[in-house]
């Protein structure tokens, strides 16, 4: 039988390369056919009409094509090719006899002899296969994809108890929080007054005491004074102490200088030529050369003015130029790094000059990356790990600590707690006496702890309020069939790259320890069939970065075909069962079903 | 642009000295030894100039070049007190044959201390003795057309044997030294052109304007000459006297009474001022008369003078001394997409399919440096590009082909076998001090082959051979960028002056020639690749006078603005008029992203450049012309077609500028030279005698006043209405085009059948559009070859014209049948004839010989869905384009 069939189609594409079809029904697809019976036939588009000896006749009558569907007279007909064996398709009619074989089944080549084979019959097949594997993949997917609906929904209904839970238990708590405040308020106010008195008493006995030793008793107090004086200095000694260090910088590139200067004022041309790299100390300092004013020349090495120069074209970082001049120097670092916002809300852990540190090395490209390593090697170790290691730690604790709220809050005995608490403030509270002078410390240490306690659980219940109230405010799709993106990060390799999408959340390029913002998320598009990225790190004389990845039905969510089609905008492909969708899955099974019978019916031949 | 990285007048010593200078201000001018008159063996007359302070005249020999050329050749006499160099002169610029053409001059005639010698019927030259002045004139009249020195600001700095004690021949800019170890050697002089209204030509700069603004005198504000000295200016202005990458010392000049021209032929450092009348102080007596101030750092004096009379003339005398355009492949004409950089295998062939699922034709896919191992030229990055021949296939099955980057830096490093090579024998250009030059370039440090060599040229053109190109294929041409050359650690981002060159040459003497040996270099090696066959496809950035011989020329790194736009047309116009008819602007602009609009309207420019390229740095975003929604494809999908229906009309073009040297594309004034309005206009441009098109340069732009010269009435080209001539029309501005215009009395051939490139396009027929004029006639010529090989030489083409008189079109074989017995033969017909400005309602034509019968309808002009039918058309009269025929209107 497949035997026959193929011969059979074979036999039929011998005959359609041998002559060509009629005229009258020359790349007019089948449901067209009618529109071009009769003798007289209107263009489509009105501009006129043409008698049926003019129907392609190789000499467009209609500017719009209706009269030369099957010729390349007119720019803008369609020609039908039939493809039996295969699907049918149209193509622009400028294909018709150019030598070039576009429909399967050769139609469009019939004025040239027999350039092209019919290969319906193997497109066919292959295509079938190709939709055959398709639809066990959007079966199998679909099947997944409502698991994960359903878990959703379920999900979804628990985060959504679990919101009004917590804000039932913020407001009692808010009211214990208030209470405990407000007997806090009263205690201090108390303990305040009592101080007054117990300071005037004193007073009157200093004072009286002053009387007889007034010497003596000056002493101690100044000593203490000096005391809590050099605490002071001591701490903002240590906060200053980045700053410094930073400024050692500077100094540092400063003392460079010179020497560079000195270098190039020896007339030597070959001064730092016939390396290919940069001698290493060159680029102590990783400058950014923001500023492409104009170039200062003067102090740079002739690699470095090469480099620098070529950098106006490339847009990449002259790192290498690292004896720029130092104003350049100090207006980067002035410069707030697009990355710092990335990891503001991250969590307050990057120092300004890290985020540059940070900034900088997102920024870095290829075969810079060697220098990099090599001048930050200078920098102490534990810092250059700091600067890296950062965001991301900040990142995953981030999450951890969420994490740790979670079973903190939700943990089985939460009645309980709630109730505790109550009971706790309730006896605490009632226990207080006001009216007892002095006030009872035990007493009051109890009422500040309550409150301390109470407020960070509220603080706690808030934040998960608030994360729950984000997180529930995403679009998950129709059917919240992307719920369970939300707390899960994708990874893809490609080239030295590994791409890390985290939807809902952000998307990054990590090479070794340097991490590239690619964008913030931003929303879905193409009715959630696109994710968005975008503010991700600044590019150079660029845009912002920014990633949209493509979701397409698959059996597992997998990351791949990450591309830059233009500088600093990216493309990937995500696979997921989130998109494989029932009605698809009827549709490509409806496609399969036609080419199949309308192989069964040659079958049948 | 950082301008004060690049020297200006002031910083440069010898121009700053020049310019300084007052008419008739030196102690002691140059004087003709009145006894040295002699007419040479050869026929030249040649005489001795001398100064009184200095030990050695100077030589000077003048010839007669027909037609309507003096050559002035001035330089200094060796034969005795031998400076310890020679004057570089500036070798094969010049096309072999000049010397042998020139006249033999008959003895001058010497009255007063003046000689005159006349060169032909109509002109003579008369030399005047002290101060030497020299004026070509018209012999009847007596009237001045050019002359040399007459405000006596000639000067020659002899060279001298050696640097007088307490002199600094060392020159600083900015961190770099320039040794100048041969000292002062620089050339000055005035030229005077009569009867001008404007003087064009001396690219590159960029410019809004067509004619050269005066650059010193009245009104002149800030005054800065004109520069010639080839650079890589990053973000260039739009319009600035600067030095760009090219340079062609060749100036025009035209008014209402004259023509006329003047070439120096000198690779070195130039600047030219345009002296405003009234800058010597004189009072504005001559009417019609542009003086000019010519500035040269080294070299000699090597000077052309071109007579006219009528401005196309001046081109083909300027042509007949440096070569005539070679003739482009048929793909050459067609359009070019290219971007920094089409990354992998992958991304060209989806550029590559865009193109097919949009409908829109392209012939050429580029890759720029990106595509090599690490910016070693020859070689690929291997994980991006795989399999460079399975690519180049898969493109050429579609009739297109590839173009791929090679700059004149080669990386140094010993694993590169071509920079091991050019190492081992010597090749590279040395420094100073003779140690190979190493500068910096893309790929870091470099040195740079001395194309100056003749043996360097070819063992470089032998680079480009199959076997030594690996992953090169027959449909691969070739890029030549940075040959300025640009050495990102340079003085000015170029090579230092004081470098040397095969022959004891500095770089600042042929700095101007270096891209120009580059280019003729890669143009042989594809020449050799082929083997003579295949007719080369080189694009080069640095130019000089003669490349045009070698391909194609673009205007660099442009601007995505607006300005930047507007510039191109004079610009282009401006290459056009010296001899570099193929070249074109980047579509687009390369740095920055254009507005939608601004591309769009790139595009409707871009589609009549000659050189029709596509263009984007890589920091843009992508900008193919499907990405801009569905009615900007549209728009740029038309635009393209549109030049994909004129290539037949272009590539007629190409062929007439092989011969003639007569541009592409051309200023307005080239067609209607006696039409004062259009003499200063730079906005609206011809191509070929026949299509007038003016850009669109503003955004939004609501309406527009179009000049349209001459008596005759124009048509519009979308839909066939009529406009007066010698009228400026304001007329709306419309998205669909920019104002095109055919020209009446003239026959447009066209293909109107779109195809995915020019080469499917070979056997589809012709469509004619016929313009007639006032007195019903019109006409219109066709060239048809091979598109591809040289076969054309031996007579392999057709060419005909189309005469269109007394209701009949006639076409004529108008090919010389002495060239050679090859032939080039085509099925093609022509399947329409629009004729606009017909006024009878015929219904039928007769086509002899045959007498057939054929209809005619009233038909659109183009075919578009839409568009109105409006113009009698031929229906299938189906005459092929080689044979004689006529078909009469009945």
């Amino acid at each position: 039988m497949r035997v026959l069939a193929f011969l059979l189609l074979l036999w039929i594409s011998a005959a359609a390369t041998a002559s060509p079809p009629p005229l009258e029904t020359l790349g007019i697809p089948p449901q067209d056919e009618a529109y071009y019976r009769g003798g007289v036939i209107k263009c489509r588009d009105g501009s006129g009409k043409f008698t049926r000896d003019q129907l392609n006749d190789d000499f467009c009558d209609c500017p719009d094509g209706t009269d030369e569907p099957g010729t390349s007279a007119c720019p803008e007909a369609k020609f039908y090719c039939k493809n039996a064996g295969h699907s049918p398709i149209t193509i622009f009619s400028s294909r018709v006899n150019d030598g070039i074989c576009d429909c399967c089944d050769g139609s469009d080549e019939y004025g040239s002899n027999g350039t092209c084979k019919n290969t319906c019959w193997e497109a066919g097949k292959a295509a079938r296969e190709k939709l055959k594997k398709k639809v066990a993949t959007y079966k199998s997917g679909v099947v997944i994809r409502n698991q994960e609906v359903e878990k959703a929904k379920l999900a979804i209904a628990k985060d959504e108890a679990e919101l009004t839970k917590l804000k039932g238990e913020e407001k009692i708590l808010q009211g214990l929080v208030d209470k405990l405040k407000e007997q806090k308020r009263l205690i201090e106010k108390a303990e305040e007054e009592e101080r007054l008195i117990k300071e005037k008493e004193e007073k009157r006995i200093k004072e009286e005491a002053e009387k007889q030793a007034a010497e003596e008793n000056k002493a101690p107090d100044a000593s203490q004074e000096a005391d809590s004086q050099d605490t002071n200095e001591k701490a903002q000694e240590d906060e200053s102490k980045v700053v410094e260090h930073h400024d050692g910088d500077i100094t540092d590139h400063d003392n460079h200088s010179p020497e560079g200067e000195a270098s190039v004022e020896v007339p030597d041309i070959k001064a730092g030529t016939g390396h290919d790299e940069p001698p290493v100390e060159t680029s102590a300092v990783p400058t950014e050369e923001q500023d492409h004013t104009s170039v200062n020349s003067e102090g740079l090495s002739k690699a470095e003015l090469g480099r620098l120069v070529a950098s106006r074209w490339t847009g990449e970082n002259v790192d290498d130029v690292g004896k720029s001049d130092k104003k350049g120097h100090e207006d980067e670092l002035d410069l707030p790094e697009p990355a710092e916002e990335a990891f503001e809300d991250e969590h307050d852990i990057p120092e300004p000059v890290e985020e540059n540190y940070a900034g900088y090395h997102s920024e870095i490209e290829d075969d810079r990356h060697k220098f990099e390593d090599e001048e930050l090697s200078n920098v102490s170790d534990d810092e250059y790990v700091d600067d890296h290691e950062e965001p991301d730690v900040s990142y995953k604790s981030d999450d951890d600590r969420k994490g740790d709220d979670h079973s903190d809050l939700t943990a089985s005995g939460q009645a309980s707690w709630l109730d505790k608490i109550q009971q706790t403030v309730q006896n605490v509270l009632q226990k207080f006496n006001f009216f007892r002078t002095p006030v009872d410390l035990s007493e009051a240490a109890h009422v500040r702890k309550e409150y301390d306690d109470a407020s960070s659980k509220l603080s706690k219940i808030q934040s998960r309020i608030t994360s729950l109230t984000d997180k529930l405010k995403q679009d998950f799709g129709k059917e919240k069939e992307f719920y369970y993106f939300y707390d899960q990060c994708f990874e893809g390799k490609e080239g030295k790259y590994v791409y890390k999408v985290c939807p809902y959340k952000k998307a990054s390029q990590v090479e070794g320890h340097s991490s590239t913002n690619l964008g913030r998320w931003d929303k879905f598009e193409e009715s959630c069939r696109m994710m968005h990225f975008s503010n991700g790190d600044k590019c150079w004389n660029g845009p912002d970065r920014s990633l949209k990845v493509r979701l397409r039905c698959g059996l597992s969510n997998e990351l791949n075909g990450v591309d830059e089609p233009s500088r600093c905008e990216y493309v990937a492909v995500l696979s997921t069962p989130a998109m494989c969708v029932e009605e698809k899955l009827k549709e490509l099974q409806q496609k399969l079903d036609a080419a199949s019978s309308d192989l069964s019916g040659h079958d049948e031949l | 642009w950082k301008r004060d990285e690049f020297r200006n007048c002031n910083q440069t010593p010898f121009c700053k000295r020049a310019r300084t200078r007052a008419p008739h201000s030196l102690d002691a001018p140059l004087s003709l030894v009145a006894g040295s008159l002699a007419v040479s063996p050869e026929g030249s007359l040649t005489a001795e100039l001398s100064h009184p302070s200095r030990p050695r005249p100077l030589l000077l020999r003048l010839s007669a070049l027909p037609p309507h050329a003096l050559r002035l050749q001035i330089d200094e006499d060796y034969s005795a007190n031998t400076p310890p160099s020679r004057r570089f002169h500036v070798p094969n610029v010049l096309l072999p044959d000049v010397d042998s053409r020139a006249l033999h001059l008959s003895k001058p005639k010497t009255v007063g201390g003046a000689s005159t010698v006349a060169l032909s019927s109509d002109l003579d030259v008369v030399v005047k003795h002290d101060p030497f002045e020299l004026t070509v004139r018209r012999a009847g009249s007596g009237d001045p057309v050019l002359s040399f020195n007459s405000h006596g600001l000639f000067d020659f700095e002899p060279l001298q044997e050696s640097k007088p004690e307490g002199d600094t021949w060392e020159e600083q800019f900015r961190s770099h030294t320039d040794t100048r170890p041969r000292g002062p050697q620089s050339i000055t002089f005035d030229v005077s052109f009569y009867g001008a209204d404007f003087v064009y030509g001396l690219p590159e700069h960029g410019s809004t304007s067509l004619a050269l603004r005066p650059t010193r005198g009245p009104g002149v504000e800030e005054s800065e000459p004109y520069r010639l000295f080839n650079l890589d200016v990053f973000e260039y202005l739009h319009d600035s006297p600067f030095g760009l990458y090219g340079s062609i010392p060749f100036m025009i000049a035209h008014g209402a009474s004259a023509s006329s021209g003047f070439f120096w032929l000198n690779a070195a450092e130039m600047q030219i001022d345009v002296l405003a009348p009234g800058w010597d102080s004189a009072a504005l007596m001559e009417n019609g008369r542009i003086d000019t101030l010519w500035m040269a750092e080294a070299g000699v004096v090597d000077a052309f003078f071109f007579v006219g009379s009528e401005p196309k003339d001046v081109i083909k005398q300027y042509i007949s001394v440096t070569g005539t355009p070679s003739m482009p492949q048929q793909f050459a004409v067609a359009y070019h997409q290219c971007r920094w950089n089409y990354r992998d295998e992958e991304d060209v062939a989806g550029v590559d399919a865009g193109f097919d699922e949009h409908d829109i034709p392209y012939d050429v896919l580029w890759l720029d440096i990106e595509h090599t191992d690490g910016k070693r030229y020859f070689t690929w990055d291997r994980s991006t590009f795989p399999d460079p021949e399975e690519m180049q296939r898969k493109i050429a099955d579609k009739g297109r082909k590839m173009v791929t980057i090679v700059d004149p830096h080669m990386k140094r490093d010993s694993g590169y076998h071509i920079h091991e090579e050019a190492t081992a024998k010597g090749y590279y250009v040395k420094d100073a001090s003779g140690k190979d030059y190493d500068g910096w370039c893309w790929p870091g440090s470099s040195s740079y082959p001395d194309m100056l060599n003749p043996e360097i040229r070819d063992w470089w053109a032998d680079k480009f051979s199959y076997q030594n190109y690996k992953g090169s294929t027959p449909t691969l041409y070739i890029w030549n960028d940075m040959n300025e050359p640009s050495v990102f650690n340079g003085p000015e981002v170029t090579m230092p002056r004081d470098a040397l060159h095969n022959g004891d040459v500095e770089h600042r003497e042929l700095h101007n020639a270096y891209g120009y040996y580059f280019h003729m270099a890669t143009s042989d090696g594809l020449l050799k690749r082929g083997e003579g066959k295949d007719r080369p496809f080189v694009l080069s950035r640095a130019f000089f006078a003669g490349s045009q011989r070698y391909g194609a020329v673009w205007t660099g790194d442009n601007t995505a603005d607006w300005d930047h736009l507007k510039s191109s047309i004079p610009m282009v116009l401006t290459l056009g008029l010296t001899g570099m008819t193929f070249s074109g602007a980047d579509v687009g602009g390369f740095f920055g992203n254009p507005e939608p609009d601004l591309l769009v309207r790139w595009y409707q420019v871009g589609a009549f450049y000659p050189f029709f390229r596509g263009h984007a740095h890589h920091d843009t975003k992508r900008r193919e012309p499907w990405l801009f929604g569905e009615r900007r494809t549209a728009l740029m999908r038309e635009a393209i077609h549109m030049r994909y229906s004129l290539l037949p009309y272009y590539y007629s073009l190409f062929q007439e500028a092989s011969v003639t040297g007569v541009p592409v594309m051309r200023p307005l004034w080239l067609e209607f030279p006696d039409d004062k309005e259009t003499y200063n206009n730079g906005e609206a441009f011809m191509v070929g005698p026949s299509i007038l098109a003016q850009g669109i340069y503003e955004e939004g732009q609501k309406s527009v006043s179009v000049y349209l010269p001459g008596t005759e009435l124009w048509y519009d080209l979308r839909n066939g209405s009529p406009y007066k001539g010698s009228v400026s029309h304001k007329l709306q501005v419309s998205e669909d085009s920019i104002p095109s215009f055919q020209r009446s009395g003239t026959i447009v051939p066209r293909k109107d059948r779109f195809r995915r490139s020019s080469t499917q396009m070979v056997n589809d027929p012709y469509t004619l559009v016929i313009a007639l004029n006032s007195s019903g006639s019109a006409e219109g010529e066709l060239y048809v070859d091979d598109g591809k090989t040289y076969d054309y030489q031996q007579g392999a083409f057709i060419h005909r014209r189309f005469v269109f008189a007394d209701n009949k079109l006639t076409s004529i074989n108008i090919a010389p049948d002495s060239l050679g017995k090859k032939v080039y033969s085509t099925e093609c017909v022509i399947e329409r004839i629009i004729v606009l400005g017909l006024s009878s309602g015929a219904k039928k034509a007769i086509i002899e010989p045959g007498n057939q019968e054929v209809e005619i309808d009233l038909g659109p002009i183009s075919l578009r869905s839409g568009s109105k039918s409006v113009a009698p058309t031929v229906r299938r009269p189906n005459v092929r384009v080689v044979d004689d025929w006529t078909i009469r209107i009945a």
